[in-house]
C-alpha cells in the first residue's frame, strides 16, 4: 500500500473550520492520518479538538473545508462514513437502565446487526475490555473507569476501520492504560486508523506514531513543528557521584548558572540529541557513574511546550 | 420488514427499556386502574339514586374523559424530553453516529410515547367493557370513542417527542408541552368563553299584550307593540376555538344515541349538543303578539335535531391536532439532523 493509498483508507482533514455564532472553534484544520497508524491529537482545553472529532464522527458539518473517513465524506454520505467508523466520545453517557450486556447488543443492532451476531459481538467485546464481572449489571453501577470501557467497547461494536477516541484514557487505572494501549496497538497493528485525542502527552508517546498539533483552532504546520522540536530542551542525568558528575560538566563547559538539581537529578539545558551523545560519551570517559541519562519531557510534551511558547507574543 | 422498520422497533425497545419499564411506572398504572375503579362504582351509586335506567352510558363517557385526562398529564412527562434528555444523559450522540437515522430516531421515540400512553387505555379496558355492557352502547360508538382518543393522546406524544427536540432544555420542554396540552384542553374553553362574552349584539324584541280577556281566558284585545333593545353574547362567531378542544373534539366525535323524545342518552351527547348549540346565531328580532296566538316556544326544536343541521367541528380539529403534531415532529427533525449545520445557542452536540 503506498502512503496516499493508506492515507485515503484513514483520515484526511483539508482546510477544516467551523464557527459556533462567534467563537471560531476550529480555524484550519489540515492532517492525515493514515491507516495501519496511531495518530495523536494534541492541545491545550478549548483548542477545539472536540470540535474537530465532532465534525469527523459526521455529528456537525464544517463550515468549509474537506474531510474523508475512509474515503467517504461524512457530509455527503454519513451513512457510508458511519458504518466504517467507531468513535469515542469524552462524554460519558450511557442507557443506565441497560445492562452492560443489553447495551451492546442494541449498539449492535443499531448497526444493522441481527441479533444473533449482536449478542455474540457483545460477548466478545465484555471480554476484551474486561467486563465480565459487571457484564449484566446496569450501566448506571459503573464507575468512570468501568464506562470509559463500555464506551470503548461501544465503538469497537461494528469493527469499524476509523477509530476515534476522545480522552479515553481519562479515568482509567495504570493497568487499564496499559490494556488500552496493548489494545490501541493492536487495532493499528490490523491495518486500521486510529486518532487519539489526550492531555496526557506521556502516554500518547508510548502509543502514537504521529502526532497532530492543534492550538486555537488551527493545526500547527509541518515546519513549526520541526522548529519547536528543534529547540533546546532538558536532559536529565542521575549519578552515584553528585559531586563528580558537577565537576564533569562544568569541565565539558556547563557552568553551575546552567545547572538545576531537582529530586536527586541534574537537569541540563541540551541543543539538540547529536550534543547529547557527545556529553553522555564524555561523562563515561571521565568516569563518572551515569544511573540515568534521558529526555526530562516526552517527545510530544516538548513539541507541544515548544508549539505554546512559539504561540505567545 | 424493511430495514427502516426494524432500526424504529429497535429505537421503541430501547425506549421502553430504558425510559419506561421501571417500577415508578407500574406503580403509576396500579393508582391509575384504582382510579378508575372508583370512578366507576362512585358513578354508578351516584346515577342509581337518580333512578338513571342509562348510567352505563354516562359511565362509559366519563371512564373514556378520565382516560383522556390522565393520559395528556402523562404523556408529556414521558415524551417532553425524549431527544434534549438524551442529549443531557450523553446517549443522543453515540446514537446518532450509529446507522439509524433521524427519522428513525424521532419516530421510534414518538411511537414509544404513545404505547406508554396507551398502556393506560388498555389498563381502563375491562371498565369500559363493563360500563359498555351496563349501558347498550352501540359497537360503533365504542369503536369511534377509542380510536379518537388513541389518536389524542399520540397527538399530545408527538408533541412532547417534538418539543423535546426543539427546545435544549428537557426541564423547558416538558412544561411547555403542559402548556400546550393546558392550552388546548382550558385554553381554548376560556378563549370561547370570553370571546363570545366580548362581542354582543343587540336583539329587538317587540311584544304586545293583552289589555283584556274573555271569560274563557282568550286574550281579545291586545295594546300597541312594545320595543326593547338588549345585548346577547355572540358565541357562533367563537365555537370554531373550541373544535381543537380534546374534550369536545372527542364528544362530538362519536356517534350519539337518542331518547324516544330526542335528547342525547350520555354524556357525550349532552356537550356535543352544547357545543353544537353554540354554533347557531341568536334571533335578532323576535316578535311576539298574544292576540295573533304567538307561543314563546313556537319554534321549538328537539336536541336531535339541532345536532343533525349543524356543522361536525371534529374532524377540523383532528386535522388541526393532527397538523400540529406532525409539524413537531418535522421540526424536531430539522432540529436533531446530522452532520448538523445549525446548533441552539448554549447547546452542544455531545
Amino acid at each position: 500500500m503506498t502512503t496516499s493509498e493508506s492515507a485515503a483508507a484513514g483520515i484526511v482533514v483539508e482546510g477544516v473550520s467551523r464557527a459556533f455564532g462567534e467563537v471560531k472553534a476550529v480555524r484550519a484544520a489540515t492532517f492525515t492520518a493514515a491507516a495501519g497508524t496511531v495518530t495523536g491529537l494534541i492541545g491545550p482545553n478549548g483548542s477545539g479538538k472536540t470540535t474537530l472529532m465532532l465534525m469527523l464522527a459526521s455529528l456537525l458539518k464544517p463550515d468549509a473545508g474537506h474531510i474523508t473517513i475512509a474515503g467517504f465524506d461524512p457530509t455527503v454520505d454519513p451513512a457510508a462514513v458511519r458504518s466504517r467508523l467507531g468513535w469515542m466520545p469524552d462524554v460519558l453517557g450511557s442507557w443506565s437502565a441497560l445492562t452492560v450486556r443489553s447495551t451492546l447488543e442494541y449498539t449492535g443492532r443499531l448497526y444493522r446487526q441481527d441479533r444473533q451476531s449482536a449478542a455474540r459481538r457483545a460477548s466478545e467485546l465484555i471480554d476484551l475490555v474486561g467486563l465480565e464481572a459487571l457484564a449484566d449489571s446496569p450501566t448506571r453501577v459503573l464507575s468512570r473507569g468501568q464506562k470509559q470501557k463500555l464506551s470503548l467497547a461501544r465503538a469497537l461494536v461494528h469493527d469499524p476501520a476509523v477509530l476515534l477516541l476522545d480522552e479515553p484514557a481519562s479515568g482509567l487505572d495504570p493497568a487499564a492504560r496499559v490494556e488500552l494501549r496493548t489494545l490501541v496497538r493492536r487495532v493499528a497493528g490490523e491495518g486500521k486508523t486510529v486518532l487519539i485525542s489526550s492531555h496526557v502527552l506521556a502516554e500518547l508517546d508510548e502509543m502514537a506514531d504521529s502526532a497532530v498539533y492543534l492550538a486555537n483552532g488551527v493545526t500547527a504546520s509541518k515546519e513549526s513543528v520541526a522548529r519547536a522540536q528543534a529547540g533546546v530542551r532538558a536532559w536529565r542525568i542521575k549519578s552515584s557521584d553528585d559531586a563528580g558528575l558537577v565537576r564533569a560538566l562544568n569541565g565539558a563547559g556547563f557552568g553551575v548558572d546552567a545547572l538545576t538539581h531537582e529530586r536527586g537529578e541534574v537537569m541540563i539545558p541540551l541543543g539538540s540529541e547529536t550534543e547529547a551523545s557527545t556529553l553522555l560519551a564524555t561523562l563515561v570517559a571521565g568516569g563518572v557513574p551515569i544511573s540515568t541519562f534521558a529526555p526530562a519531557v516526552g517527545d510530544l510534551e516538548q513539541t507541544f511546550l515548544g508549539l505554546n511558547a512559539e504561540d505567545q507574543p | 420488514m424493511s430495514a427502516f422498520l426494524v432500526g424504529i422497533g429497535v429505537i421503541v425497545s430501547l425506549e421502553l427499556r430504558q425510559r419506561v419499564r421501571t417500577v415508578a411506572w407500574y406503580v403509576l398504572i396500579g393508582v391509575f386502574v384504582a382510579l378508575v375503579a372508583i370512578v366507576t362504582v362512585l358513578l354508578k351509586i351516584a346515577l342509581g339514586g337518580f333512578g338513571a335506567d342509562n348510567s352505563g352510558g354516562a359511565i362509559f363517557s366519563a371512564i373514556i374523559y378520565f382516560v383522556l385526562l390522565l393520559g395528556t398529564l402523562v404523556a408529556p412527562a414521558l415524551s417532553g424530553n425524549a431527544i434534549n434528555g438524551d442529549r443531557d444523559a450523553g446517549t443522543l450522540a453515540t446514537t446518532q453516529v450509529t446507522l439509524v437515522t433521524t427519522w428513525q430516531l424521532i419516530l421510534g421515540k414518538f411511537l414509544a410515547a404513545w404505547v406508554t400512553a396507551l398502556a393506560f387505555l388498555a389498563a381502563a379496558i375491562p371498565f369500559l367493557i363493563y360500563a359498555a355492557l351496563e349501558g347498550g352502547i352501540s359497537g360503533t360508538a365504542i369503536l369511534v370513542s377509542v380510536l379518537v382518543l388513541a389518536i389524542e393522546l399520540g397527538v399530545v406524544a408527538a408533541i412532547g417527542v417534538g418539543l423535546s427536540g426543539i427546545l435544549s432544555r428537557p426541564l423547558f420542554s416538558v412544561a411547555v408541552t403542559y402548556l400546550v396540552v393546558a392550552a388546548l384542553s382550558v385554553g381554548t374553553l376560556i378563549a370561547f368563553a370570553l370571546g363570545g362574552l366580548s362581542v354582543q349584539s343587540d336583539v329587538r324584541a317587540t311584544t304586545s299584550y293583552a289589555t283584556s280577556y274573555s271569560s274563557t281566558g282568550q286574550p281579545e284585545q291586545c295594546g300597541a307593540p312594545q320595543t326593547t333593545n338588549y345585548p346577547v353574547p355572540r358565541f357562533d362567531y367563537f365555537w370554531g376555538v373550541l373544535v381543537a378542544n380534546p374534550y369536545v373534539l372527542l364528544a362530538d366525535a362519536v356517534p350519539t344515541a337518542y331518547e324516544a323524545e330526542g335528547y342525547p342518552t350520555d354524556l357525550f351527547g349532552n356537550i356535543k349538543l352544547g357545543v353544537r348549540q353554540a354554533q347557531l346565531p341568536p334571533d335578532f328580532t323576535t316578535n311576539y303578539d298574544e292576540c295573533a296566538g304567538d307561543s314563546f316556544q313556537a319554534a321549538f326544536e328537539t336536541p336531535r335535531e339541532i345536532i343533525d343541521r349543524t356543522t361536525p367541528g371534529w374532524f377540523v380539529g383532528l386535522i388541526i391536532h393532527l397538523v400540529l403534531a406532525s409539524g413537531a415532529l418535522v421540526w424536531a427533525w430539522s432540529r436533531t439532523r446530522t452532520p448538523a449545520a445549525q446548533l441552539a445557542r448554549g447547546s452542544r452536540v455531545a
